[in-house]
C-alpha cells in the first residue's frame, strides 16, 4: 500500500505537468475508440449491407459451389439441413436458394440476366428482397388462374426489355439434367434501381425455379443470419460438424475478397492510429525521463536505504501506470457517451448511400468492448514500455553519485 | 568487544593520470561493537568517502571493508542492497526525507523493503516516534517539520530496521549547535541504552567532544585514533 501512496503521490509533485500529461493520454485515448467505433462502425455497416442485402452471415453449399458454381451441385438432404438449422438457437433465420445464368425475352429484344430461386417467406427473413420491392407487389409462391408463376425483376432488365408490371417475361436456361428450360413468367414487382447489384436478376419463387431448372426439391444454397455476426465463423465451425457432407462457409470465405480488404484497410488504419499513440507516447517519456532526473538525489537515498534496482523501475513503471489509467478512466468518461450517441445516432450523411435501392443516411459508429478495450490494451502496453528506459536510467543511478548530486 | 568494521589499506581515487584524486589513500581501522565513533577532519579529508565505502554506497580502488566479517567490497549490487537494508542505516547532512511521504512513513518505508509485517511496522514506527521525541507528528510531511525535526526522523528511519551500525554524514552539520547537541542526545542515548554502533563524520567540536572515539583524517589518511 505504501509503494502505492508513493506512487500516487509522485505523481502529484509535478500536478501541472502530470495534468497536461495526463490529458495528451486522455485525448490520444478518446480519439483512438472514437476512431476505432467509426473504423469499425463504417466496415460493420459495410458488412450489414452485403450480408443482410443477400449473402447472409453463413452459407451451405454442396462441394466447391462458392467458387465453382454448377447447376447439378445441389443440396439433396434438405430435411438434414433443417434440422441442424432449427436445432442451432444462435440461427435467427434461414432460406433456401438456387441460381441459374438465364437469358432473358420479352418481344424482340433479348438480355442475359441470373435467375435466383427464393422461398417467398423464409427469404425475408434471410435478406432486403422485401424492402427492395421499388414498383409492384412482392411475389408469393403460388401461380395465377392462368397457371404463370409471378416473377420479381431487376430494375435494370425491366428497362433494357421494357418491360413493366403485369407484363409477361420469357426465361430460357438450361436445366440440370441438360434439357433446354424455358417458360414464360408475369411481372409483379420491380427490384431496386439501375445500380443495384441484381439490377438484371430476376427472382422467382423457389418451387417454380426448381421445376424450371429441373431441379426437383433441390437447393443449391441455403443462407442465413445469426443473432450475433461477430460469432459467424465459431456457428460455422458448429454446423460444419453437424453436416460433414456439405460445406458451411461464413461470410469472409463467401465475400473473401472484400474480407482481405477489410483485414488490410483495418491494419493501415490500426498502423496509422499507432503511430498517433506512439507520438503522444513520446511526450509521456520525456516527462518520465525529467521526473527521473529531478528525483536522482532521492533515488539515491533509496538505494541508500536498501532498495533494490529493481525497486525504481517497478516504483516508475507503477507511476506511469497509475497516471496511464487515470488518463484512461477519465478517457472512458468521455469516450462513453460520444461513442454510444455515434452508435445510436451516428454522423448524418451529406447524400444518402443507396445500396441495392435501401438507402443509408448515417455512418455510425461502432459501440463494443473491443472499441474500448483494444486502445487501452495498446496505450496500457506503451505507457509499459515507455516506463522501462527511465526505470532502467534510475535503476543504473550509482547511490554516491546519486548522493552528491541537486 | 566484537570487532564490527574492519577496513584493511582501503584506497579510493577519483579520475586518472593528471586529475587524478586520492581521496584515501591505505585506511586500515577497526570499529567494535557499541562505539560511538566520530571521524574529524576538514573539509577534503576523505571522511565522507569513508563513510560511503562502509556503508557499501562506493566501491574501493582497492583494499577491504568487512562488516561483521562480510567483505562487502566484493559483494554483487543485489547483495550488497540488501545487507545495506538489513545492517546499515544512514543519516545523511542533507536529512534526505522523501518527500512525498510524512515522518511515519519515511520510517516504515525502509520496513516495507525488508518484508516486515504491517502490524510489527505500525508498531516500530511508534517506538521510533517516541524515542526521537516525535510522537504527534508522525502524520506531518517533511515540508512541516524543522530541521531539527526532519533529522530526528533520520534517525528513525535509519534505527527501524534494526541495523548493527547507524553510519551518520555529518547530521548536525544543518542545525543550529542547540538543535545539534539534542540530536546527538539522542543518539548517544541510544548508543548507551540499545548498544547501537555509531559511526559519524563531523567538524564540529562540540559534538566531537560527546564521542567515545576520534579518528582524525587528513589528507585520505588517518592521522590520529583516539579513544577516550
Amino acid at each position: 500500500m505504501l509503494i502505492f501512496k508513493l506512487a500516487f503521490r509522485n505523481i502529484l509533485r509535478q500536478k501541472r505537468r502530470s495534468l497536461l500529461t495526463g490529458l495528451s493520454m486522455t485525448g490520444g485515448y478518446v480519439l483512438f475508440v472514437i476512431s476505432i467505433s467509426m473504423l469499425e462502425g463504417s466496415w460493420g455497416n459495410a458488412v450489414d449491407i452485403f450480408t443482410l442485402d443477400h449473402t447472409g452471415h453463413i452459407q451451405i453449399h454442396k462441394g466447391n459451389y462458392v467458387k465453382r458454381p454448377k447447376i447439378y451441385e445441389t443440396i439433396v438432404d434438405r430435411e438434414e439441413v433443417e434440422e441442424a438449422l432449427a436445432g442451432e438457437a444462435r440461427i435467427t433465420g434461414y432460406a433456401p436458394r438456387v441460381y441459374s445464368p438465364t437469358l432473358a425475352y420479352s418481344g424482340d429484344k433479348t438480355s442475359p440476366a441470373f435467375l435466383i430461386g427464393v422461398d417467398p417467406v423464409l427469404e425475408t427473413s434471410v435478406s432486403r428482397l422485401l424492402l427492395k420491392v421499388s414498383d409492384g407487389t412482392y411475389f408469393d409462391a403460388a401461380p395465377n388462374e392462368d397457371g404463370y408463376s409471378q416473377a420479381m425483376i431487376g430494375a435494370g432488365l425491366a428497362s433494357k426489355l421494357k418491360l413493366g408490371l403485369g407484363d409477361e417475361i420469357v426465361l430460357i436456361a438450361q436445366g440440370a439434367d441438360g434439357s433446354i428450360a424455358n417458360d414464360i413468367f408475369i411481372i409483379s414487382a420491380i427490384i431496386g434501381n439501375k445500380t443495384s447489384f441484381d439490377r438484371f436478376a430476376v427472382y422467382l419463387p423457389l418451387s417454380a425455379a426448381q421445376v424450371f431448372l429441373s431441379l426437383g426439391a433441390t437447393v443449391h444454397e441455403y443462407a442465413m443470419l445469426v443473432s450475433n455476426r461477430n460469432h459467424n465463423e465459431a456457428i460455422a465451425s458448429d454446423l460444419q460438424v453437424l453436416l460433414p457432407n456439405l460445406t458451411v462457409s461464413p461470410w469472409q470465405k463467401v465475400e473473401e475478397s472484400f474480407y482481405r480488404t477489410m483485414q488490410s484497410d483495418r491494419q493501415g488504419n490500426h498502423f496509422s492510429m499507432g503511430i498517433i499513440v506512439f507520438l503522444v507516447f513520446i511526450g509521456v517519456l520525456n516527462t518520465v525521463l525529467m521526473s527521473v532526473l529531478e528525483r536522482t538525489r532521492e533515488f539515491g537515498v533509496l538505494r541508500s536505504i536498501g532498495c533494490h534496482p529493481l525497486g525504481l523501475v517497478k516504483l516508475i513503471f507503477l507511476e506511469t501506470q497509475m497516471l496511464t489509467w487515470l488518463s484512461l478512466a477519465v478517457g472512458g468518461l468521455i469516450a462513453l457517451p460520444l461513442v454510444f450517441w455515434f452508435a445510436q445516432y451516428g454522423i448524418l450523411l451529406p447524400q444518402p448511400i443507396d445500396v441495392g435501392g435501401v438507402n443509408f443516411q448515417h455512418m455510425k459508429g461502432e459501440f463494443s468492448s473491443l472499441v474500448f478495450f483494444m486502445p487501452m490494451t495498446f496505450i496500457v502496453g506503451a505507457a509499459a514500455l515507455i516506463s522501462l528506459p527511465p526505470g532502467i536510467r534510475a535503476a543504473r543511478i550509482l547511490p554516491r553519485d546519486a548522493l552528491s548530486s541537486h | 568487544m566484537t570487532k564490527l568494521i574492519e577496513t584493511k589499506d582501503l584506497c579510493r581515487s577519483f579520475g586518472s593520470d593528471e586529475t587524478l584524486v586520492v581521496a584515501l589513500d591505505h585506511v586500515s581501522v577497526t570499529i567494535e561493537e557499541g562505539e560511538f565513533t566520530a571521524i574529524i577532519g576538514p573539509s577534503g579529508s576523505g571522511k565522507t568517502t569513508l563513510l560511503h565505502l562502509i556503508g557499501g554506497l562506493d566501491e574501493p580502488s582497492s583494499g577491504s571493508v568487512t562488516l561483521s566479517g562480510i567483505n562487502i567490497a566484493k559483494m554483487p549490487g543485489r547483495q550488497v542492497s540488501d545487507f545495506r537494508r538489513d545492517h546499515i542505516g544512514f543519516i545523511f547532512q542533507a536529512y534526505n526525507l522523501i518527500p512525498v511521504l510524512s515522518a511515519e512513513e519515511n520510517i516504515e518505508y525502509v520496513m516495507l523493503l525488508q518484508g516486515v509485517s504491517a502490524r510489527e511496522r505500525r508498531r516500530r514506527v511508534k517506538e521510533m516516534l517516541k524515542i526521537t521525541g516525535l510522537e504527534g507528528l508522525g502524520k506531518r510531511r517533511p515540508a512541516q517539520l524543522s530541521g531539527g525535526q526532519q533529522q530526528r526522523v533520520a534517525v528513525a528511519r535509519a534505527m527501524a530496521s534494526s541495523p548493527d551500525t547507524i553510519l551518520a554524514d555529518e547530521p548536525t552539520a544543518n542545525l543550529d549547535s542547540k538543535t545539534g547537541i539534542s540530536l546527538l542526545e539522542v543518539m548517544r542515548d541510544l548508543n548507551q541504552t540499545r548498544g547501537m554502533t555509531f559511526v559519524f563524520s563531523t567538524h564540529d567540536e562540540k559534538i566531537m567532544e560527546r564521542a567515545t572515539r576520534l579518528i582524525h583524517l587528513h589528507d585520505g589518511a588517518i592521522d590520529k585514533d583516539e579513544r577516550k
